[in-house]
């Protein structure tokens, strides 16, 4: 006998579902292996990186990373240009890339107060670096609490976040979620509530990851890697605030409509994840009043991961038919793990600084090895 | 502040959001009769630590889940596939869903969501993957650990364990987390984006998180003793606490027993210090949860506070609770003195213990307070020794994290 359940699954829409309110993108910082900022980003959709390009320098210690194992690290990224030198180096490379991502996207026209202005990043486990080091250190030292002290912060998941908010005194909402592959979306999400609710006017909402040996050799121990697909890093932060609420003059990146996230349990089949996929899809579309014709690029998120990226494509076939323009990140920036969604946001970004001519609608996916999906719904700007 | 809520598209009216399931899995007993039962009777969940080695640490208690067999209390996932975190997570929800009856195949709701919060997330993982790296080099990591490191599945195995298909969403605000979960519900429910809700908080104990707060000097000699005047720390605890949050007009429909009604809440960011608390902060946040709440303080008649038992906090939240009521201090007191610190599941272990407070008349105790702290006012009430018999009818949770997250859930009695 089967236990029982709490809810039947369903693909029909619901009574409540409502068009949702948009919120804007006014602004938008990125690292990656393409380098600092939107512009190199735009390369990506010819499926390169820019020309030029500088190799970033490995995290930590090159000989510990597995053999054999294409990793690419953030290019170009000088934190201390950003962040200044003072205490950089107690802060984990988590820290690093989301505070020089939240400073730059900071920049610009003046915003709402610092007591309405806040934080919401994704990440999976924080700094992974920082937790192991920290974690051994309680093994290997004489005594299991001969820890150091200043690196405890910096083990928690919301380290990023806090630390950012004490940069910069931003006082308003700040969260940190956690989800994989998902965690820009659940961030983008958290995000449109919080503004909608009433509970900010503006938030840094983003994801990071960054590049270890302990990472690298947890993918390869895994084995999760897509063939060919080199482990990467990043940070992508947008600047939110609900449409309407800045000023006129401003032209905003990007106008956020749905951000879906639902679950099915993989284990009960990688088909049934996929049917959810495609039924969160179709879900944001109506609630964004977007016909699936209407999308002119898609952005996947399960590129980089073995078993998934089919998944994900067969969604994507069942809501289009023919699959609109893609836009792979990963075989270019790598998998980059929590802070995939948000680079795959950026890589779309980067295609629209100028006006929109014709009306130019993306979509974001993302499936997580959890059975967790999700999908982020931009619209292109006009004139 | 300019058109709040109202940007955009019409959007329904909000609705009442009641709490109608409560699930507990702590070191006071594995439901949620058993806790309150054992909070009401001030018991102590403080025992020598298990789970993890503690030899060479000078204090070695913790407000351990004793003799949690997860097989015996999950019915869908498999505990050998998840961490302890997520089995605690998922045994909690799945509680909280028999006790609201929605277990079956459901009403109408359709739409069902799940938010917890965690401090440390699967930190038993992380910590059996760094005795590998340690013991045997990174080469050796172990595959099945590496797929349960993700702090993203505890809300992720409490839809698994419950077959829910909405969003699961796992918030990392630390000792905090747990009431941005039941505050994130609450608006998931309010404003109609999902029609049940699983929220609540999770952590595991484990080794990293008692050394870290043990060098900091953090770690009481015995028990923690919020208010004390000798006062000296945490206790390291762990547990699962969740809560079944609906529509008001769906739990009438369903004739549901209702525990309380979300109010509202608020949450602030002190962008102070990383682990010093900060009051004029904590202040604005009850400010906030207030406004939300659509209350005036002296509509609260009692305080569930952090209530960490160091000296810092206490004195902290007393000045906090103190300016933004005008000067006075609502009765307060911390279950922690009886759980431990349960880190990120604390604040959601106490909306469960407020929605017993609230729906069976009780304020539970500062069960270890020997002589209250003359320091933070001789007219701090902290419910000293036993639980008093009395009927609140507001009540505010408080909870406040590293990193200066803070988030404060306000309940009220539901009279029908």
């Amino acid at each position: 006998m089967t236990a029982p359940v709490l809810m039947e699954t369903t693909e029909t829409p619901v009574g409540a579902e409502t068009v949702v309110a948009p919120v804007d993108v006014v602004a938008c910082a990125a690292f990656s292996a393409a380098g600092a900022g939107l512009a190199p980003l735009a390369a990506v959709a010819d499926g390169r990186l820019p020309a030029g390009t500088e190799a970033g320098a490995l995290p930590g210690d090159p000989a510990a990373y597995p053999p054999a194992q294409a990793v690419l690290p953030v290019s170009g990224f000088r934190p201390e240009e950003v962040l200044g030198r003072k205490g950089l180096s107690r802060l984990t490379r988590t820290e690093q890339l989301a505070a020089a991502a939240c400073t730059l996207a900071l920049e610009g026209p003046a915003g709402p107060a610092a007591s309405d202005t806040g934080i919401v990043l994704g990440t999976s486990v924080g700094s992974a670096r920082a937790l192991a080091e920290f974690t051994r250190d309680t093994f290997v030292q004489e005594r299991p609490y001969y820890v150091n002290p200043s690196q405890f912060p910096g083990t928690l998941m919301n380290a990023a976040a806090g630390r950012t908010a004490i940069r910069h005194g931003l006082t308003g909402v700040n969260a940190t979620v956690s989800g994989g592959p998902l965690a820009a979306l659940h961030a983008v999400r958290y995000a449109r509530g919080a503004l909608l609710n009433g509970h900010a006017d503006r938030l840094l909402t983003g994801a990071v990851e960054e590049l270890s040996a302990h990472t690298a050799w947890a993918w390869r121990r895994s084995g999760a890697l897509a063939p060919g697909v080199p482990l990467g890093e990043g940070a992508a932060v947008f600047a939110l605030q609900r449409a309407g609420s800045y000023g006129t003059g401003q032209r905003p990146v990007a106008r956020l409509l749905a951000c879906e996230t639902g679950f099915a349990n993989p284990s009960e089949g990688l088909a049934h994840v996929g049917r959810r996929l495609a039924a969160c899809v179709r879900t944001a579309l109506r609630r964004s009043g977007v016909a699936p014709e209407e999308v002119t690029v898609v952005a996947p998120g399960a590129a980089g991961r073995r078993g998934w990226s089919a998944v994900e494509d067969r969604a994507l076939r069942e809501v289009f038919g023919t699959s609109p323009r893609t836009l792979r990140v990963q075989p270019v920036l790598g998998e980059t793990h929590s802070a995939g969604a948000g680079l795959q946001l950026a890589a779309v970004l980067a295609t629209w600084r100028t006006p929109a001519t014709e009306r130019d609608v993306a979509l974001i996916t993302s499936i997580g090895p959890d059975g967790s999906v999700g999908c982020l719904v931009a619209v292109r700007p006009g004139a | 502040m300019s058109d709040r809520g109202t940007a955009g598209t019409a959007t329904p009216a909000p609705r009442r959001v009641v709490v109608t399931g409560l699930g507990a899995v702590s070191g006071l007993g594995l439901g949620a009769r058993e806790f309150v039962d054992a909070i009401r009777a001030g018991r102590s969940g403080i025992a020598p630590a298990e789970q993890f080695d503690t030899t060479g640490f000078e204090r070695t208690l913790a407000g351990e889940v004793q003799g949690f067999k997860a097989e015996e209390h999950l019915r869908r996932i498999h505990p050998s596939r998840w961490g302890r975190s997520a089995q605690l997570a998922a045994a909690a929800a799945r509680q909280a869903a028999e006790d609201a009856g929605l277990t079956e195949a459901g009403p109408a709701a359709l739409r069902a969501a799940s938010c917890f919060g965690t401090t440390n997330g699967e930190s038993q993982v992380l910590e059996q993957l760094t005795a590998q790296w340690v013991g045997e080099g990174l080469g050796l990591l172990s595959p099945d650990l590496v797929e349960q490191a993700d702090a993203g599945r505890i809300a992720a195995a409490v839809n698994a364990e419950l077959g829910l298909t909405g969003e699961a969403l796992t918030l990392g605000t630390a000792c905090a987390a747990g009431n941005y979960a039941v505050g994130y519900g609450y608006d998931l429910i309010r404003t109609g984006e999902a029609d049940v809700v699983l929220c609540g908080g999770a952590d595991a104990s484990n080794r990293a998180t008692h050394a870290g707060f043990h060098r900091l000097g953090a770690l009481a000699e015995d028990v923690p003793r919020p208010f004390d005047e000798h006062r000296d720390g945490i206790v390291t605890a762990e547990g699962g606490a969740a809560l079944l949050l609906e529509p008001l007009e769906s739990a009438l429909a369903r004739g549901a027993r209702i525990y309380a009604e979300v109010l509202g809440y608020g949450m602030t960011c002190d962008a102070h210090h990383m682990t010093n608390p900060y009051a004029a902060s904590i202040a604005e946040c009850i400010r906030r949860a207030h406004r939300s709440a659509g209350i005036a303080p002296g509509d609260v008649d009692y305080v569930c506070a952090h209530g960490t038992g160091t000296p810092a906090n206490d004195s902290t939240e007393v000045a906090a609770v103190r300016e933004a009521f005008g000067g006075t201090v609502p009765p307060i007191s911390s279950v922690k003195s009886m759980l431990g610190h349960t880190m990120g599941a604390a604040a959601a272990f106490g909306a469960v213990v407020c929605c017993a407070a609230l729906s069976e008349g009780f304020l539970p105790a500062s069960t270890t307070v020997r002589v209250v702290d003359p320091a933070l006012g001789a007219d701090v009430d902290c419910v000293p020794h036993r639980a008093r018999e009395h009927r609140p009818r507001v009540v505010e949770n408080h909870g406040f994290a590293f990193g200066g997250n803070n988030a404060v859930t306000i309940f009220g009695e539901f009279a029908a």
